[in-house]
């Protein structure tokens, strides 16, 4: 009836809409299927991601079932004391730190350089058949990547084969703790090469192909080209992204380390986020390994806000 | 391309051509050798002989795997994942991300800022695992599915993308009495295939390739997802050879554990590896459509 009034008016019809100030419940009905569609979702996150941000306060106190968690003794910083004196957890720190870094300075150029190389490729069918064999490792799961690492890295696998060409004794790397990182950051680039050069292609197929004719024919080569062209194509995808990997340094998949390691790589593997599954989970205790998760996510979104006011000072982007 | 190449030009060519080569096949290569070691025969496998293809023909190890019930149930169970927590992702997402596209809903900005904080922070992973505790949810059917159905991202893109369909539309629909319900399910959504196509392709191969949060919240071994499945047969020593039959054949060195190992990998990988030619560019929208800034 409203809406055939508004109609005859000339108004436009919206039945959210409120032209005078009406009172909220009189809005809440109107808008009522809006609530309804927002409120299993809601739910949802309010359940899974807000209730264990409460719960995190175990984290300062002495966790008792039958008192609940608000219920349970403060103990306050009690924790984070015991964790910054244990020099095995300190060793998780180091190690999260230097496995970020290595992810980062390996794995970031990786996909740029093979963007720009595939971008120099002219048989379009060719540059496809390319793309679409690199992207599939993407799909592959962490637990098949692990493990086909061990099958090579085997004894009689094919990274011993080699090593053996060059004289070398066979080695069971996947148990050495000085070859850990190298086969962590070295699978990842294998995994993710490939998908990493989407967005740069996108941004390159952007870039202005008369650019490049005007370029040959003022004499330019292949190099100056990909140099004064493409670079500058890539540069602000190249910035947004590495600000985010900036971020993410410290969120290092530790479920894919936690199928690699063992007890004897701990001393380069165990990172956090294994610290914690370990500690908590296998060792029940709980306190202790959510004042750990907390410290490492008051840390990380500290990397995140610093990254994206450092993406504010140079450059037009930011995350927020 | 009127131009003639330069020798360096030409060398260069060559080279990147070389290199694209190369890449191929090392990405391949492990995945041929996964199937090859899956069929090859046990004695060329320890002496390390077999690469690109299989040595002395040799399919005990799926002989072995078929015969674990628990890959059938582990089948099933990740089936059953996939499916449902899929639609769920894709229904609640769209019915959340619908009403943030109507510009006079009174809680947007609220329910944005409710959504966006769960991007920075979150419990962990101790909090959370006494929260499925206490909620009772261990070692349930829904743990698998509920906690991961909707994100933060996915929302945004979602709104993203239905700010795209002309409102007036919608002004239309009203007109004709349609409800907000109505417009999502009859307008907006036959719109948006493209986008439920991709993240329905994406939400399935998460599910196909979890085992985190199995290992974590799922006790009982006929709930398990295939990953779990594949993670025992694989790392633990009783995983490959629990059977009399199998530790028989390994001890008679009638097969090579990997012959057993490889294979649980092969039947894995399979489902993903077929369907993988024929979806691929909409796995790359996917992409594309993520990277609009929401």
């Amino acid at each position: 009836m409203r809406n055939q009034t508004a109609a005859m008016t000339g108004e436009l019809v919206d039945p959210h809409g409120s032209k005078n100030q009406s009172p909220f419940l009189q809005s809440f009905w109107r808008q009522k299927y809006l609530y309804l569609m927002v409120l299993p979702g809601f739910l949802i996150v309010l359940i899974f991601a807000y209730f264990p941000m409460y719960g995190v306060l175990i984290a300062f106190k002495d966790y008792n079932v039958a008192k609940g968690i608000w219920g349970s003794e403060w103990v306050g910083f009690k924790y984070f004391h015991e964790f910054i004196n244990n020099p095995i957890a300190v060793r998780t720190v180091k190690n999260t730190l230097i496995l970020g870094v290595y992810s980062l300075f390996f794995g970031f150029p990786a996909p740029i350089v093979l963007a720009l190389l595939l971008n120099e490729i002219r048989v379009l069918a060719f540059k496809k058949f390319v793309q679409t064999v690199s992207y599939f490792p993407h799909f592959i799961s962490t637990v098949i990547i692990v493990g086909m690492l061990k099958e090579f890295t085997s004894l009689d696998g094919m990274f011993n084969t080699i090593a053996c060409w060059f004289g070398k004794e066979p080695v069971n790397f996947i148990t050495e703790s000085q070859y850990f990182r190298t086969l962590f950051v070295g699978s990842g680039i294998w995994q993710g090469i490939g998908w990493g050069t989407i967005l740069y292609l996108a941004a390159l197929s952007n870039a202005d192909p008369t650019l490049y004719d005007v370029a040959s024919m003022d004499g330019a080569n292949r190099w100056q080209k990909m140099k004064h062209i493409s670079l500058p194509a890539i540069m602000p995808t190249t910035i947004i992204l590495f600000i985010l990997s900036i971020g993410g340094i410290l969120g290092t998949d530790f479920m894919k380390v936690m199928l690699m390691y063992n007890p004897g790589t701990y001393e380069t593997a165990d990172v956090i986020g294994t610290y914690v599954y370990r500690v908590g989970l296998e060792g029940g205790r709980f306190e202790y390994s959510a004042a750990v998760g907390l410290m490492l996510s008051v840390v990380s979104f500290l990397f995140v806000l610093a990254t994206n006011r450092l993406s504010r000072k140079f450059s037009e982007t930011s995350l927020w | 391309m009127g131009f003639k190449h330069s020798l360096g030009s030409r060398l260069f060519d060559v080279f990147n051509y070389g290199l694209m080569l190369l890449l191929i096949i090392i990405t391949v290569y492990p995945l041929l050798h996964v199937i090859s070691i899956s069929l090859s025969h046990a004695d060329f496998i320890a002496l390390g002989q077999v690469s690109f293809f299989p040595k002395g023909f040799n399919i005990k190890g799926y002989q072995i795997i078929f015969e674990k019930r628990l890959l059938y149930t582990s089948y099933a169970n990740t089936i059953m994942y996939a499916t449902v927590g899929t639609l769920l992702t894709l229904l609640l997402t769209s019915l959340m991300a619908y009403p943030l596209t109507v510009s006079k809903f009174r809680i947007k900005k609220p329910i944005t800022i409710f959504l966006a904080v769960t991007m920075f922070f979150s419990g962990g992973m101790i909090p959370t695992y006494l929260l499925m505790k206490e909620l009772h949810l261990l070692n349930t059917f829904w743990v698998m599915v509920l906690p991961g159905c909707i994100s933060a991202y996915n929302v945004i893109i979602f709104r993203t993308f239905f700010q795209n369909i002309p409102s007036e539309l919608r002004e239309s629909a009203y007109m004709d009495g349609a409800n907000d319900l109505t417009v999502l399910f009859r307008i907006y959504l036959p719109l948006s295939k493209a986008l439920l196509a991709t993240f329905a392709l994406f939400t399935i191969v998460g599910h196909w390739n979890e085992w985190f949060s199995a290992l974590i919240y799922l006790r009982d071994e006929n709930r398990y997802p295939l990953q779990m499945f594949l993670r025992s047969i694989i790392f633990t020593q009783q995983g490959y050879g629990s059977s009399e039959q199998a530790t028989e054949m390994i001890q008679n060195r009638q097969i090579n554990p990997k012959n057993i190992q490889m294979a649980a990998v092969v039947i894995t990988m399979a489902p993903i590896l077929c369907i993988y030619p024929f979806v691929q560019k909409y796995f790359v929208k996917g992409v594309m459509v993520g990277s609009i800034k929401g």
